[in-house]
């Protein structure tokens, strides 16, 4: 469990256990956050005011993640080092599939979104309608990590837009476009 | 004797932080500013040089060059930050006492960059921060180069 602190080992004496917080923390602050920040603003001022805030989380877990890291040399490799480490740090695990074309578009393919994993997908043989608005309440939460992902690229010099998209519940893509 | 001079430069090549560790005259400063601002040619050199396959790509980039007061040393951050030293030191210096003050300067940037109220790309001035360096430079001092015996 998460939540529980690690029992001290009998040869360490005298050294507080790290401290841990639990991750239903982290789940309920994102909640939380889409609620309010949807219900101060209208939609697309709303989902750009999230994608700000992230921009901004993004930048110092740049900062962060890099720390120790060999020098990362081109686009690709940073990409790879979102792909891996990064999405490692941050969601406990490997992007799944990473697709370019060559021409400045990687798609990144997450088969098991941990911030989306509490959101309930519509049942098999649910109507459009119902499977839309899941699909917009799905973007909605997409909106904070889309931006993580986008200002942790663009303080590593990857200057680019990063769109979310649900498309299977709890999977989801990332398109990452470079800015010439 | 030790270090004479930090400095952040931001990925922009924008001065983010410059500190003279004895206190400075204007003109000083004014050297001080020249120095390293000649240093970033120095920094992009080295890291074109370490392009070749086989080549360590670390963050430290070692002595970029020395004047006649000061030698030069730099270190570059994935997030093209630059950290410059200027060391006034008269005998050898050890490359790892060097490395393990710009690691320590790195974890303080990290530091202080998550902090919630931080502007990136804005010079740091926090009376913290200086206090931090002074902290990180006194070791430098203390242990001596020579003995290099301090844990990173």
């Amino acid at each position: 469990m998460a939540g529980l602190p690690p029992v001290p080992s009998p040869g360490v004496v005298g050294k507080k256990p790290a401290r841990r917080c639990a991750e239903v923390c982290l789940e309920l602050l994102c909640a939380e956050s889409v609620r309010l920040f949807h219900d101060k603003q209208s939609g697309p001022a709303a989902a750009a005011a999230l994608e700000a805030v992230g921009y901004r989380v993004g930048q110092q877990l740049a900062e962060r993640y890099t720390r120790d890291k060999p020098r990362l040399g081109d686009t690709l490799e940073i990409i790879k080092f979102v792909c891996k480490d990064f999405w490692q740090a941050l969601f406990k695990k490997q992007v799944d599939n990473l697709k370019t074309n060559h021409r400045g578009v990687y798609v990144l393919q997450d088969n098991g979104f941990r911030w989306l994993q509490r959101l309930s997908p519509p049942g098999p043989g649910a109507d459009p309608g119902r499977e839309e608005a899941a699909r917009q309440l799905a973007l909605s939460y997409l909106h904070l990590p889309a931006g993580i992902v986008r200002g942790a690229l663009c303080h590593l010099g990857v200057t680019c837009t990063v769109e979310a998209d649900p498309k299977q519940m709890p999977s989801c893509t990332f398109t990452i476009r470079i800015m010439a | 004797m030790g270090i004479a001079c930090v400095a952040f430069i931001g990925p922009q090549n924008n001065p983010m932080y410059l500190r003279s560790i004895d206190p400075a005259s204007d003109d000083l400063y004014m050297k001080l500013h020249y120095v390293i601002h000649c240093s970033l040619d120095a920094v992009e050199e080295k890291v074109m040089l370490k392009r070749g396959p086989g080549d360590s790509q670390d963050a430290y980039l070692g002595l970029l060059y020395p004047t006649e007061d000061y030698k030069v040393y730099g270190y570059l951050t994935n997030t093209h930050i630059k950290i410059i030293l200027l060391l006034d030191d008269e005998g050898p210096v050890k490359d790892e006492a060097v490395m393990r003050v710009f690691r320590r300067l790195h974890g303080l940037y990290v530091d202080t960059a998550s902090n919630p109220f931080h502007k990136f790309g804005l010079p740091l001035s926090s009376p913290r921060f200086d206090g931090a360096v002074d902290g990180i430079v006194a070791i430098y001092r203390g242990a001596g180069a020579s003995q290099g015996g301090f844990m990173t």
